[in-house]
């Protein structure tokens, strides 16, 4: 139950205002969701470095948290590049040429973690969009794409690590930001499970993440994955998805959950509402057209 | 002609300046709307609005007579419930444009999305691109246009109306056909887009109902007092009466409806008791003056809540399922005792209107009887979501009760087995309702309560989104709550029992963080004013009656109210049965029977040590079963079964 949003803007190595324009489109569509708000950005990747981040909590449990990352961080030779505590989680860029999953799998027990990618950052915690923004300064986000998320949380609880976006346990730089509900969830996570994959949450859209992320890693482009999720997935879904350089969406057949996109020569929105789209251009009234049911496309980064 | 700049007003600041507009006769520019929601909504003026720019959900949403203009798009729910006027944008719309239509005309000069015009009653719903999926989604009457491509399955389940397409039919919904539009339809069409300046020369379609799922094929015999298998005691697995209920399925080819509710024993109030022995408490009639009874509900968001003389309500019920008689006398009633009645499904009266001091007036999925001007004159609003007789199910009324009157108050043909829709066209989700309650709170200046009504499935999960998205309080139904009519198994075997329901009602709120403070209204097999104390102990602000107060008022508990040919004139729309019933008497002892509630809440509450009704607790509560010990969390001490048989002998 919930509000998406996502940006992608054009030109060759761009660093426009990501951040600032996902806090605007969020705010815009908070009413849908006022419990959390979370954001995936994607930094400029650097050659053999690996953007981590956790959830911690507070204080001394922190601090033993932390210590235990660390531990772990060393046992798998991964040199730490650079760290910073902020809100309730702590962020680190290692050095890491390994395998990635293992990686993940490994941190996964050791602590609650929120993202990896070469790229990717996830920020989510409780409150608004500008509640989150005081807190992880969103807004000095600049880059080419990111996609975000309100949450109204309906079955499972309030709690930063329930909230949007979600990462794609195991995978790399791989985002989602979904709303609706996966109604063949155990039957698709048994399928995964049984090949290995693992799952950090009983939420669905972590199972969405983990679908598409795994179409990609066997080599097929996004939008083909984008194509087969609609027929693999039952449910009521919009969902937008991002990689380190392409963002994409799809739309269930039944269309009962909104979107609407705008593109133009400088930059590609998708949100819930029209009235998120608007905040980017204030005062304006936009050309904008809504999905067919039964859709997904994508967009790819100049580079 | 006033302008309003979005830029600088909040939507329901400027919302409030277009109705003063309205009422001055003057018309309105609306500036920067940047596709916020709610633009115009509750204006019941004949004046221009020009909205400059794009405009967000329901746009124009339960008005009359006005003419809005919208510049480029707008978002989901176009002119939501419009009486009459004119809405025309220049973009796009998107889902569910010109639902519930109820005479307007209404003119997309781009593309609509889902669901165009879904369950409306009449005017004209024009799309001049194409339409997306399902347009004419059980729609009831009136007529859609579309120019371009009909999108798949178009008139999915209609029962009236037409739908004439110009372009491509990309495929027929189920029970919609191809059906022949003579010259003098055309000519009209024609005239009616040349009205509004829309040139076509292509050739037109026409999409009416098939005729072939208006009714069951087979109505169900009449069967015995207490005919479901369930009911009985008698011992034997297939015993008589599984024997009947397989013969008759056996005969019809489907489930069987019913009236009232489940009839197995489950867990109820007469498996817990009071911790105090209150076998001699007091018969002193001063008792009332007593005790506060007195009870408000519903100014959780700050509008006028309702004032209720003690803490019980007349549960919704439906004019269409009840008599206007028997409807009549449940007004009366309510009012001789101080308390609210509401309207359930299907319209409110102004007869009714007149009798009830508080008349709550619900919504429900088909939108059955709903207009902007009841809504203005009601004490607050109630949006069904569903009831705990069949949760997850809309209302059903069979064709013997879909008289003439009844199809005009619900703008619905007459003569069908009215099958109402599970689901509101625009609530598809927690997000969608939190923007359908304001679009009810900007119709009625957010100044009376609007609830929920809630039967008792996932309580837990419902009562917390009830309490986020904002309502003011929440009818909740147990699965003991009864029907004018629903599938018998249903009736049987889904939802929760009125105890787990309130339970968990309870504990929910304190999981997230708020305990008491959405008020919950609690029926569902309410018999007496000691259950209703009960009930209140267990955390309930106040419990409605259905059932009850209809045998109170005459009912004989046939369990055929489905049948449309009560004998005492309570569950008919006939006449010559209705005429049986006398509505002054009868409102007399409902009255009577309310008052009993009355006394035993105020008894009990003396007999407790209270002065206030509302101070009873759990803490007075103990549980007689382990089963009920089980739901409620309540000590399980069997030896006070000794002390209550009397009472609970009564009970079962
Ligand atoms: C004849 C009849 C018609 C009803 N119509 C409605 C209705 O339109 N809307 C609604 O919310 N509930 C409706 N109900 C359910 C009642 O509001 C209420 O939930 C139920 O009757 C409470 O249980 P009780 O009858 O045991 O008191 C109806 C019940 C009956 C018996």
């Amino acid at each position: 139950m919930c509000g998406i949003a996502g940006v992608m803007y054009k030109g060759d190595g761009v660093e426009a205002d990501v951040g600032k324009a996902l806090i605007a489109m969020l705010d815009g569509c908070q009413h849908r969701g006022p419990d959390s708000t979370g954001f995936a950005l994607y930094h400029d990747a650097e050659p053999g470095e690996l953007r981590l981040r956790f959830f911690v909590g507070e204080k001394e449990q922190a601090e033993t948290t932390i210590a235990e990352i660390q531990d772990k961080l060393a046992e798998f030779q991964a040199e730490l590049v650079k760290e910073e505590r902020i809100g309730s989680t702590y962020a680190i860029i290692i050095r890491f040429t390994g395998d990635i999953q293992k990686l993940a799998y490994a941190m996964e027990h050791a602590a609650k973690l929120v993202s990896i990618g070469e790229s990717l950052d996830i920020i989510k915690d409780l409150g608004g969009a500008f509640d989150v923004d005081d807190v992880y300064h969103v807004r000095d986000f600049t880059g080419s794409h990111g996609i975000g998320h309100v949450r109204l949380a309906t079955e499972s609880d309030v709690a930063p690590e329930a909230s949007h976006p979600f990462w794609a346990t195991g995978f790399a730089d791989v985002s989602i930001v979904h709303n609706g509900q996966i109604t063949n969830y155990y039957k698709l996570r048994r399928r995964l499970e049984k090949r290995g994959f693992e799952f950090n949450t009983a939420n669905d859209s972590e199972l969405v993440a983990v679908y598409l992320a795994d179409k990609l890693s066997q080599g097929i482009p996004l939008k083909e994955a984008l194509g087969t999720s609609i027929d693999d997935l039952d449910g009521t879904f919009s969902f937008l998805v991002s990689t380190k350089d392409e963002i994409g969406y799809a739309k269930d057949r039944l269309a009962a959950k909104p979107m609407v996109k705008f593109e133009n020569d400088d930059l590609i929105a998708i949100a819930s509402e029209e009235v998120s789209l608007n905040r980017l251009f204030p005062g304006h009234a936009l050309n904008t057209s809504e999905p067919s049911p039964g859709t997904f496309d994508t967009w790819q980064r100049s580079t | 002609m006033a302008t309003i700049d979005l830029a600088k007003l909040s939507v329901r600041e400027a919302n409030e300046l277009i109705r003063k507009a309205g009422a001055a006769g003057e018309d309105v520019d609306v500036l920067n709307p940047d596709a916020k929601h709610h633009i115009g909504v509750g204006l019941v003026h004949d004046v221009n609005v020009h909205v400059r720019g794009s405009a967000g959900y329901f746009c124009a949403g339960l008005t009359d007579t006005a003419r809005f203009e919208v510049d480029n798009n707008v978002g989901w729910g176009l002119a939501d419930n419009m009486l009459g006027g004119t809405a025309i944008v220049h973009g796009n719309a998107g889902a569910i444009a010109g639902v519930a239509n109820r005479g307007a005309d209404i003119i997309v000069h781009g593309n609509v999305g889902s669901r165009a015009g879904q369950v409306m009653k009449a005017g004209n719903l024009i799309c001049v691109g194409n339409a997306s999926f399902m347009a004419g989604y059980i729609m009831y009457g009136g007529r859609i246009i579309i120019l371009g491509e009909s999108g798949e399955q178009v008139g999915q389940d209609m029962t009236g109306g037409d739908i004439i397409v110009g372009g491509r039919i990309n495929s027929m919904g189920k029970d919609a056909a191809l059906t022949d539009l003579d010259q003098a339809d055309k000519d009209e069409i024609l005239e009616l887009l040349e009205r509004y300046k829309i040139s076509f020369n292509g050739t037109l379609q026409r999409i009416a109902n098939d005729g072939k799922q208006l009714r069951y094929s087979r109505n169900e015999p009449r069967v015995r007092n207490i005919p479901f298998f369930e009911a009985t005691g008698e011992a034997g697995y297939w015993n008589e009466k599984v024997l009947e209920d397989i013969h008759i399925k056996s005969q019809i080819g489907r489930y069987r409806i019913r009236g009232y509710g489940t009839t197995r024993p489950l867990p109820h109030f007469g498996d817990i008791a009071f911790r105090k022995d209150l076998s001699n408490i007091e018969t002193d009639p001063k008792v009332l003056e007593k005790i506060n009874l007195k009870t408000k509900i519903g100014d959780r968001m700050g509008g006028k809540p309702l004032e209720l003389s003690m803490p019980v309500m007349i549960a919704p019920m439906s004019y269409g399922a009840l008599s206007k008689s028997a409807k009549l006398a449940l007004a009366t009633a309510s009012r001789l005792s101080g308390i609210s009645e509401n309207t359930g499904e299907g319209g409110m009266m102004d007869e009714q209107r007149a009798e009830a001091d508080l008349l709550i007036y619900q919504c429900l999925s088909g939108r059955l009887g709903w207009s902007i001007h009841d809504m203005q004159r009601a004490d607050a609003l109630e949006i069904y979501i569903s009831q705990g007789a069949k949760p997850g199910l809309g209302g059903q009324l069979m064709a013997n009760k879909v008289t003439e009157q009844i199809a005009k108050i619900r703008g619905i043909p007459a003569g069908i087995d009215l099958r109402s829709p599970s689901r509101h066209p625009d609530v598809l989700g927690a997000d969608d309702l939190v923007i359908k309650i304001e679009e009810f709170r900007e119709a009625t200046g957010y100044r009376i309560p609007v609830s929920v009504k809630l039967g008792a499935g996932r309580v837990r999960d419902d009562i917390k989104i009830a309490c986020k998205d904002g309502f003011d309080y929440v009818s909740l139904d147990g699965l003991q709550g009864s029907t004018g009519a629903a599938g018998n198994e249903v009736l049987e075997f889904v939802g929760i029992p009125t105890l787990a329901a309130i339970t968990e009602a309870v504990d929910a709120l304190v999981e997230i963080g708020h305990p008491g403070e959405l008020p919950i209204v609690l029926m569902g097999g309410i018999k007496t004013g000691v259950d209703a104390a009960k009930a209140l102990a267990l955390g309930a602000s106040a419990v409605a009656v259905g059932t009850s107060a209809l045998i109170a008022g005459g009912c004989i508990s046939c369990l055929q109210c489905h049948v449309g040919k009560c004998v005492v004139g309570i569950a008919t729309q006939d006449p010559e049965h209705e005429k049986r019933y006398n509505i002054s008497a009868e409102a007399q002892n409902i009255h009577h029977y309310l008052e009993s509630l009355r006394w035993q809440l105020a008894a009990i509450t003396e007999g407790l040590g209270y002065d206030d009704v509302h101070k009873i607790s759990r803490d007075d509560l103990v549980a007689l079963t382990p089963e009920a010990a089980q739901i409620t969390g309540l000590p399980y001490v069997p030896e006070y079964r000794e002390r209550d048989r009397d009472l609970l002998s009564e009970a079962s």
